[in-house]
């Protein structure tokens, strides 16, 4: 037992001897410290004032596919919005079927939250939504929420298509959606078939401006019968 | 006027000249340019390091001459350098450019000079650069301290004035390579003033038979003007020398500056996307609109300029005012107008070196105008017709400076970084805070130097950033906190970092946006700690 006890006494000290070491050997290091490479200097970059309708990055959006008999709904439909007074251009711009990128052919509504909403005048089968917010410059909207329902004051059955809304500034939810780059291809969202009479698209301004902007919305789908 | 009035409204200009440019120095976000220029002079603030670059970023007068008002701010390091600390540099130039208008006296009248102080005071153009970390404002107000110690010269051949002269010659120089169009415009103006005035050096006679005879007589006046003349040369190539060579410190810095002149010529011939047709500037001053902006005008400027410079050609140009004089600043004004319009090579800030003389002219203009009648009332009518056309600049100023210095609209903006981008820098500045390492957090930036600026000066603060102008080259970027990538970097990133990054977009410039990417803990951590990002 003594033997046993002097066994373990040793093996204590041992350890007690040694525990001081471990620090010890992490005082002789340090931290690693790499060299970064630093920014480059150039001259002043490109000034842009015009309107330029070429995209800056991604490719080119693949075929989507619909069922047989899918055709556009949204042509000519009365549109709401949250902004009744635009500040550029008219709310019925949004489905007058004109996509120009230039100034005349886009309604600005005012700053922070807006939506505008299509009433597809009945509930309809749904198969994409496309949207151009504006084109004519490489910008990202943000907050973008596309919600479709039959209940023209979406407090019930609304199904949200799109959100990417990611710290919920929108007050509808935290989205995982990517946020994205405008071009000329405009935005399509995948309504799965899902059946709604109003169509609402909810944004909160942009990175050039904190104004929200349409150009046009389509939304395609087969018809009710 | 008295003397008591012309000073008493004299102050008033030049004190509504430093309230257009001190007040709220930091209310636009830094430019590429601006930024480029603060970090180099960051290095002289800390290590005392400066070297001239022959190829980019124009003289080394605005570093030095920054160094001590960031040793008055009490800013001894990048990091603790602010906007307002450097934009205050151009910002006291542009104001004590009034003040040698001062020197003009003789050569321009009272009137004349006073009109032309409160023009630069309140114009568009001379306060926007102002408040701008660039060279230009400062070339501008060497330029002036040339011609004024020049004039001043001229009437008492002092050679202390010979000395200042000089003095001017070389900052110019060491302010910007380009200085040179400015130096040939001065030269050929005064040759053909002197031309006008003296006929028969106009017909080729001249300096036969009448200067030898009164040669004997003139001897000590040669002597001293051959000594005047030798000092202005010295003290503009010995300023010259201790900017380049930082103060002795890089002996090839004067040869660098003569081969940054060839490097200035070939950007002018090769203007790439700076390219813009030849009545650029004079467009940008008499109308500018884009659609859903406002007008903007200083053709109110450009009509009295215009009648200046008619009277240039009258045998009055008032009390205390020289025709001469005046005919010097139109042909200097004139000539380096059609020098800068001719070059394909323009940015807007080019414009100050003749818009100097064109206020000048302006100023004449207002002088004239008031000579049109002796009688009072008329003077008075005249003056009240002025007003609002002088309050009308005043407002584009404010504009300009105040409420839309980052527009696009703003004929003065150009390439300026959108409001847009600092919400990325707050956003960076709360993931710091949320994260374990604070400062130290590891930021990799993916994007071209054209889409890098004015990052390095917002980020200036952090311990750990690194910069890769592609992805190729950045390596993994899963191992850094946060990425901010450029556009056309953004998918490979993207992809590389999957969902473990939460990803958004903030705007540098009009049409050039940078992704965002935050590891998702960090971001997760900063959801919890609402209210979310302010976007």
């Amino acid at each position: 037992m003594k033997k046993i006890l002097g066994w373990i006494s040793t093996a204590v000290l041992g350890l007690a001897f040694l525990a001081p070491t471990a620090p010890a050997q992490d005082q002789g290091k340090e931290v690693l410290k790499i060299q970064l490479p630093k920014p480059m200097f150039v001259g002043t970059p490109k000034n842009i004032r015009t309107p330029n309708l070429e995209t800056i990055t991604g490719k080119p959006r693949g075929p989507f596919m619909v069922p047989v008999g899918t055709v556009l709904l949204s042509a000519g439909k009365p549109v709401a919005a949250s902004d009744k007074e635009p500040v550029i251009g008219e709310i019925a711009f949004v489905t007058d079927g004109k996509k120009s990128g230039e100034d005349g052919y886009y309604v600005e509504f005012g700053p922070m939250l807006q939506w505008v909403q299509i009433d597809l005048g009945k509930s309809q089968e749904l198969h994409a939504i496309v949207a151009w917010h504006y084109h004519s410059q490489a910008r990202v909207y943000r907050d973008v929420v596309v919600q479709v329902s039959d209940d023209k004051d979406f407090i019930s059955g609304v199904t949200t298509v799109f959100n990417n809304d990611h710290d919920n500034t929108s007050g509808l939810g935290a989205g995982k959606d990517k946020e994205y780059i405008e071009t000329f291809d405009g935005k399509l969202f995948d309504p799965k078939g899902v059946k709604a009479r109003y169509v609402r698209l909810t944004s909160g301004g942009n990175t050039s401006n904190d104004m929200n902007h349409y150009v046009e919305v389509e939304v395609y789908g087969i018809p009710a019968k | 006027m008295t003397n008591k009035v012309f000073r008493g409204l004299f102050v008033c200009a030049v004190l509504g000249a430093l309230l257009f440019r001190i007040v709220r120095l930091d209310v636009r976000p830094m430019h590429h340019d601006e930024a480029n220029q603060a970090v180099k002079f960051g290095d002289l603030l800390e290590r005392g390091e400066y070297r001239f670059d022959p190829n980019d970023h124009h003289g080394p007068s605005l570093y030095y001459l920054t160094l001590p008002v960031a040793r008055v701010a009490g800013e001894r390091t990048l990091a603790e350098l602010s906007e307002t600390t450097l934009r205050l540099v151009p910002a006291l130039f542009g104001a004590g450019l009034l003040l040698l208008f001062l020197l003009l006296a003789g050569g321009l009248s009272r009137e004349a000079s006073l009109a032309a102080a409160s023009l630069a005071a309140v114009s568009p153009a001379m306060t926007y650069y102002s408040r701008f970390y660039i060279q230009e404002t400062l070339l501008v107000f060497f330029l002036a301290g040339l011609i004024a110690a020049g004039w001043k010269y001229a009437r008492t051949r002092s050679g202390w004035w010979a000395l200042a002269a000089g003095v001017s010659t070389g900052l110019m120089y060491a302010t910007k390579e380009t200085s040179v169009i400015l130096f040939a415009g001065l030269a050929a103006a005064l040759g053909l003033v002197f031309l006008m005035d003296n006929p028969r050096a106009r017909r080729g006679e001249g300096a036969g038979a009448a200067g030898n005879a009164r040669g004997g007589r003139n001897a000590p006046a040669k002597l001293r003007t051959a000594l005047h003349a030798t000092l202005f040369l010295a003290a503009g190539a010995m300023t010259a020398l201790l900017f380049f060579t930082s103060f002795f410190q890089n002996p090839h810095g004067l040869a660098d500056s003569v081969r940054a002149i060839g490097a200035s010529f070939n950007r002018a011939g090769h203007p790439g996307f700076h390219a813009h047709p030849w009545y650029y500037y004079f467009q940008t001053l008499a109308y500018s609109k884009t659609a859903g902006g406002p007008v903007w005008s200083e053709a109110f400027l450009l009509f009295l300029a215009a009648a200046g410079g008619i009277a240039a050609f009258e045998h009055d140009a008032g009390k205390d005012g020289s025709p001469r004089f005046v005919r010097f600043v139109l042909f200097f004004t004139v000539m380096t107008a059609a020098v800068y319009s001719l070059v394909p090579y323009k940015t807007p800030w080019n414009i100050l070196p003749f818009y100097l003389g064109l206020v000048l002219l302006a100023g004449n203009g207002v002088g004239l105008l008031l000579r049109i009648s002796r009688f009072r009332l008329i003077k008075i009518l005249i003056l009240a017709a002025l007003v609002p056309g002088f309050v009308n600049l005043t407002a584009q100023a404010y504009r300009a400076n105040f409420t839309a210095p980052s527009d696009p609209s703003n004929p003065y903006v150009y390439a300026q970084t959108i409001p847009d981008f600092l919400k990325l820098v707050a956003a960076v500045e709360k993931i710091a805070a949320a994260a374990p390492e604070k400062k130290d957090l590891l930021i990799k930036v993916i994007a071209p130097p054209d889409e890098t600026w004015p990052l390095p000066w917002y980020l200036r603060r952090y311990g750990r950033v690194g910069y890769w102008t592609s992805a190729e080259t950045a390596g993994d970027p899963g191992d850094a906190a946060v990425v901010i990538a450029s556009a056309a970097n953004v998918e490979k990133v993207a992809t590389a970092l999957g969902d473990r990054y939460q990803q958004s977009f903030y705007g540098l410039r009009p049409e050039v946006v940078l992704a965002l990417f935050v590891r998702r803990d960090l971001w997760d951590e900063l959801l919890k700690s609402r209210p979310p990002i302010s976007r």
